[in-house]
């Protein structure tokens, strides 16, 4: 399909401190993310798209639910620096998280790509990226 | 003509932290505590233990090695009942639903007395550890949760959110600490009770920004007895009494966060579930004289308070940097110190903020009593206020 949504893939060192559970289901949208893949689950029937992806929908509980690409770009909604993390995470602390507005109407919460010099705004513009740890994928945001 | 109820008794240990660690010599046993504050709640509220025919317990934490803990404790004290006997679970809104449901056996006719209770032990399970299974209670497990979200980390960002939108300051929010840490001076019961300056809630290290240590709660173990009863009951003690005269309670249909754009700040489960209740009651928010509000973090008890209608919008803060929502203000709000100083043993908060709200509306509450005190409120709530459960109380003395 020529309409995907390609995510820029950044390696990562280490692996995933809290990794997510795969069903046949979420698979697919692990799978494609590992390869750079951006994309969710729309109602076939009601047309609304949903994330995280579903299969079924929260808005007709309608089960004819389509794969389909996500936009890239969004807002950051809010966001904070976490300092006392759970013990699986206090190697990565202190990291920021946030929640972003993407473009296509939907509101997502992330991982923040965070370096000394990032300065987090609401309402700033920001992009997905993918975070490729050396056991799967994860989706974060950064500034654009 | 319909049923109504009444809370007549209450009883609590300070909170703090009581739980031992598994090699401690001497162990806390949850059990002994509890049965002692149920006789002290009963003797409180001037009943018979005959009278007693439901009890609604909050769910214990996985650290109390004692299983079936409520049927264990009806072992204890010998309690034969013919209404319910149940631990009831809500995340956050655990001790709040305790009241609810122990108020329903009453409205149902299955008892004229009830009690809402239970016991949270969970200090000497280190903070990083007990993150472990709270990261697990808000958001997606698989896709928040591996992002290292925890459930404060909701919070921050309404922090960060209502300073944006609302111009607030880092001050304002803060004063909030103050304003708490104030009224649990004044409070027996209360957790951290040494007066606290604006500069050094300010100064505080971060833990999740813009929140440093003293936006957030401590962590503790309390326990707690309420004694709730019907009108007929309750007039029969000849003793003052809170009559519930409002409840409200909404789900907002999300867990977390909506991933249809919405006001995240606007806390509209609150705001729902207060008018409901303030209807209910017949009266306005204006008349509410005191609030005792489930706000783990100052954001969320500025937050609360504008939803409800104590406050306008975008103004909360300012309320409390201004000493609105002090004792002696406008409104006071978390007399007993709220949960970033009064405590916050999560599954049982609510049962201290019934507490509180029965001393007060009593006439009890010694230095930190609101003068008349005629309309008190209390919230409780899970996730980021997703659903919201308000009671509206007046007092009949």
């Amino acid at each position: 399909m020529s309409d995907n949504t390609r995510l820029p893939c950044l390696p990562v060192a280490g692996t995933r401190a809290y990794p997510p559970r795969h069903s046949a289901f979420t698979a697919v949208f692990w799978n494609a993310l590992a390869q750079g893949l951006w994309q969710t689950t729309r109602c076939g029937a009601c047309g609304h798209a949903t994330f995280p992806p579903k299969p079924v929908c929260p808005h007709c509980w309608s089960t004819d639910m389509r794969w389909a690409p996500l936009g890239a770009r969004g807002r950051l909604y809010s966001w904070t620096r976490i300092h006392a993390a759970p013990a699986v995470f206090a190697a990565e602390a202190p990291y920021a998280v946030g929640i972003v507005d993407l473009d296509d109407g939907l509101r997502l919460a992330c991982r923040l790509l965070d370096t000394e010099h990032t300065t987090w705004t609401p309402g700033m513009p920001v992009e997905m990226v993918v975070l490729t740890y050396e056991d799967g994928p994860l989706f974060a945001a950064r500034p654009i | 003509m319909t049923r109504r109820v009444a809370l007549i008794g209450a009883s609590a240990i300070p909170v703090g932290r009581h739980q031992t660690p598994d090699d401690a010599a001497l162990q806390t046993l949850e059990h002994e505590i509890m049965t002692r504050l149920v006789t002290e709640a009963v003797q409180d509220a001037g009943v018979n233990k005959e009278d007693i025919q439901s009890l609604v317990f909050t769910l214990p934490r996985p650290y109390t090695r004692q299983k079936y803990f409520h049927t264990f404790l009806m072992g204890q004290l010998r309690l034969a009942c013919r209404g319910s006997v149940m631990e009831v679970m809500g995340n956050g809104m655990t001790a709040a639903l305790a009241f609810d449901k122990a108020c329903d056996e009453i409205l149902l006719g299955r008892a004229e007395v009830a009690l809402a209770l239970g016991i949270n032990m969970e200090s000497a399970v280190s903070a990083a550890e007990h993150m472990m299974s709270s990261m697990r209670t808000t958001g997606d497990v698989d896709f928040h949760t591996s992002a290292g979200f925890t459930p404060i980390a909701w919070y921050a960002m309404d922090a960060t959110r209502y300073l944006h939108e609302h111009g607030a300051t880092r001050e304002q929010l803060g004063a909030v600490a103050v304003k708490n840490r104030h009224h649990a001076s004044l409070n027996p019961l209360a957790q951290y009770r040494k007066p606290i300056t604006l500069d050094e809630v300010v100064a505080q290290r971060p833990i999740v920004e813009p929140l440093g240590l003293y936006d957030v709660p401590p962590r503790g173990d309390g326990a707690a007895c309420l004694v709730l009863a019907s009108e007929d009951v309750a007039k029969a003690t000849g003793r003052p009494y809170a009559l519930v005269r409002g409840r409200g309670f909404c789900h907002d249909g999300s867990h977390q966060i909506s991933d249809v754009p919405n006001d995240m700040i606007a806390f509209e489960a609150a705001a729902r579930a207060s008018r409901d209740a303030y209807a209910q009651a017949g009266i306005g928010a204006q008349e509410i004289d005191l609030a005792e509000l489930y706000a783990p973090c100052t954001i969320v008890e500025v937050l609360v308070s504008e939803a409800i209608g104590l406050v306008p919008r975008g103004q909360g803060a300012r309320a409390a940097f201004e000493g609105e929502t002090r004792l002696g203000g406008r409104i006071p709000v978390s007399t007993s110190g709220g949960l970033t100083s009064r405590g916050h043993p999560a599954y049982v908060t609510s049962l201290y903020n019934y507490v509180e709200l029965a001393e007060q509306l009593r006439g009890r509450a010694g230095e930190r009593q609101v003068k008349d005190a005629h309309w008190g409120l209390g919230t409780g709530e899970l996730g980021n206020y997703n659903a919201a459960l308000v009671h509206v109380l007046e007092a009949v003395r």
